[in-house]
C-alpha cells in the first residue's frame, strides 16, 4: 500500500508538472493525490467501489481548500490534481477492453462502476463546497504564525 | 473633492482591466464564477458600480455605463489554450493585492501583462512529465516496476506525439483517438516483446495524460454554482475526451487482434 500511495503522488506530481502548477505548491499537490488515493485503499477495504470513491473524493476536496487557505491560493490547484488518481479513466479502459472481446456484460459492469465512481465525485466536491469557509479558515490557520 | 477624484477615475481603463484579467483566468482553465467574481472585485475597487459581467466557457460578455459611467462594451471570444494553474494563482493574487490596494490601474496593466508573458513549460518538460505521471499511475493501480518502466516510455512517445504533432496540426477529437491507439499499440508490442506482463495496467497508466480530468472538475464545480450552459458545455467536452480514449483504444486492439 505504501508503494501504491507513493506511486500516486509521483503521478500527480508530474501532473502538476503537466498543468504548469508553480513549484512551491507541486509537492502539496502530490500529498493531496497521494492521501486521497490511500484514502480509497483503505475505504475499500470494507466499503463498496462508490462509496469508496465518495469518500476519498471528499477527503480531497477538504485537503485542498485547508490548503488553499493555509498558502493563499485558488483550492483547484490541489483538488483537480488530486482527483486525478480517482477519476475513472480505469473504468473507461476496461468497458472498452470487454467490448472488444466481446463480453458485454462484463463491459456493462465496467461502464456502470465508471458512472459510478463520476457519481460519486460529484457528489464528494458538491457536499464539501457546502460547507462554510469558517472550518477552513480555522482549520488553515493551525500551527500559521500570526503576523 | 473626493467627488472630482471620483469623477477622474478613467472607467474604460478600469474595465479593460478587468476584461484582461478575465481573459487570461479563463484562457488558462479557471471556473466560471472566478472569472465574474474577479473582474467585479477589480471594478469594485476602482469605483466603476455600472458593469455587468456574463462568462461562458469560451467567451466573455462585459458591458457598462449609464447616467455617470462612460458607455463600454465588449465580447471577447476565448477558446482553452491548454491549462495554465501559475497564471490561475497570479491573477488571483493580483486581484486581491489591487483590493488590498497596493496597485494603481497602470501598475496592474504591467503586472497582467507579465502574467500573459510568464513562460510555458518546455516541451520537453512537459514530455517527461507525462512519462513519469504514466508511470506513477501504472503502479498506482497494481502493475509492478517493469510495467511501468514501459509505461514510462508508452506515455512518453504518446505526449511526443501530442505536443510535436497533434497540438498544430490535428483536432482534439482526433489527436486522442491517436494518442490512445499509440498507447495501445506500444503496450501491446511491450507484452509481445516479453518486456512486460500487464498490458492493462500498462495502456491505463498511459492513458491518463490524456484523460480529460481538468474538464471533468470544473464542469461539476460549475453546474454546482449555478453556471449550467457552461458546465454543460465542459461536461460534454469532458466526456468526448472520454469517448475518443475508449474509441481509440478499442481500435487500436481490434487491429492487432
Amino acid at each position: 500500500m505504501i508503494g501504491q500511495m507513493i506511486a500516486a503522488i509521483i503521478g500527480t506530481v508530474a501532473f502538476c508538472v503537466l498543468f504548469s502548477v508553480p513549484r512551491r505548491y507541486i509537492l502539496l499537490g502530490g500529498i493531496t493525490g497521494g492521501a486521497g488515493w490511500a484514502v480509497y485503499l483503505l475505504a475499500s477495504r470494507g466499503l463498496g467501489y462508490g462509496t469508496s470513491i465518495l469518500i476519498a473524493a471528499a477527503a480531497v476536496v477538504f485537503l485542498s481548500r485547508i490548503l488553499a487557505v493555509r498558502f493563499h491560493c485558488p483550492s483547484p490547484v490541489f483538488m483537480i490534481t488530486g482527483l486525478f488518481p480517482l477519476v475513472p479513466g480505469a473504468g473507461v479502459y476496461w468497458t472498452t477492453y470487454y467490448i472488444v472481446l466481446g463480453d458485454l456484460s462484463m463491459a456493462a459492469q465496467s461502464g456502470y462502476d465508471a458512472i459510478k465512481a463520476s457519481v460519486a465525485i460529484v457528489l464528494g466536491i458538491v457536499f464539501i463546497f457546502e460547507l462554510p469557509q469558517v472550518i477552513f479558515a480555522k482549520l488553515g490557520g493551525i500551527g500559521k504564525r500570526s503576523c | 473633492m473626493d467627488r472630482i477624484i471620483y469623477e477622474e477615475i478613467d472607467n474604460d481603463a478600469v474595465m479593460d482591466l478587468a476584461l484582461q484579467a478575465g481573459h487570461i483566468l479563463l484562457q488558462s482553465g479557471a471556473e466560471i464564477f472566478r472569472v465574474e467574481e474577479t473582474m467585479e472585485r477589480i471594478c469594485g475597487h476602482f469605483g466603476v458600480q455600472s458593469e455587468h459581467v456574463f462568462v461562458l466557457s469560451n467567451g466573455i460578455f462585459f458591458t457598462g455605463g449609464g447616467e455617470r459611467e462612460h458607455v463600454f462594451a465588449k465580447v471577447e471570444h476565448i477558446p482553452v489554450s491548454g491549462i495554465h494553474m501559475d497564471r490561475i494563482i497570479a491573477v488571483n493574487q493580483l486581484s486581491r493585492d489591487i483590493e488590498n490596494g497596493k496597485y494603481t490601474i497602470e501598475e496592474a496593466v504591467r503586472k497582467l501583462e507579465q502574467i500573459r508573458q510568464m513562460p510555458e513549460k518546455r516541451k520537453m518538460v512537459r514530455v517527461l512529465a507525462a512519462g513519469a505521471g504514466s508511470a506513477g499511475f501504472c503502479f498506482m493501480f497494481g502493475g509492478d516496476i517493469r510495467d511501468s518502466v514501459c509505461a514510462f516510455a508508452a506515455g512518453l512517445l504518446m505526449y511526443l506525439f501530442m505536443v510535436y504533432v497533434a497540438e498544430k496540426h490535428i483536432s482534439r477529437i482526433v489527436s486522442n483517438i491517436l494518442g490512445a491507439a499509440i498507447v495501445t499499440v506500444v503496450c501491446t508490442a511491450a507484452v509481445k516483446l516479453g518486456l512486460a506482463a500487464h498490458m492493462n495496467y500498462m495502456v491505463i497508466g498511459s492513458i491518463m495524460p490524456l484523460i480529460p480530468g481538468v474538464a471533468f472538475v470544473n464542469a461539476i464545480r460549475d453546474i454546482a454554482d449555478g453556471d449550467y450552459l457552461s458546465g454543460a458545455v465542459r461536461m460534454l467536452d469532458a466526456m468526448l475526451g472520454f469517448v475518443c480514449i475508449a474509441i481509440g483504444a478499442g481500435i487500436a486492439m481490434v487491429l492487432i487482434h
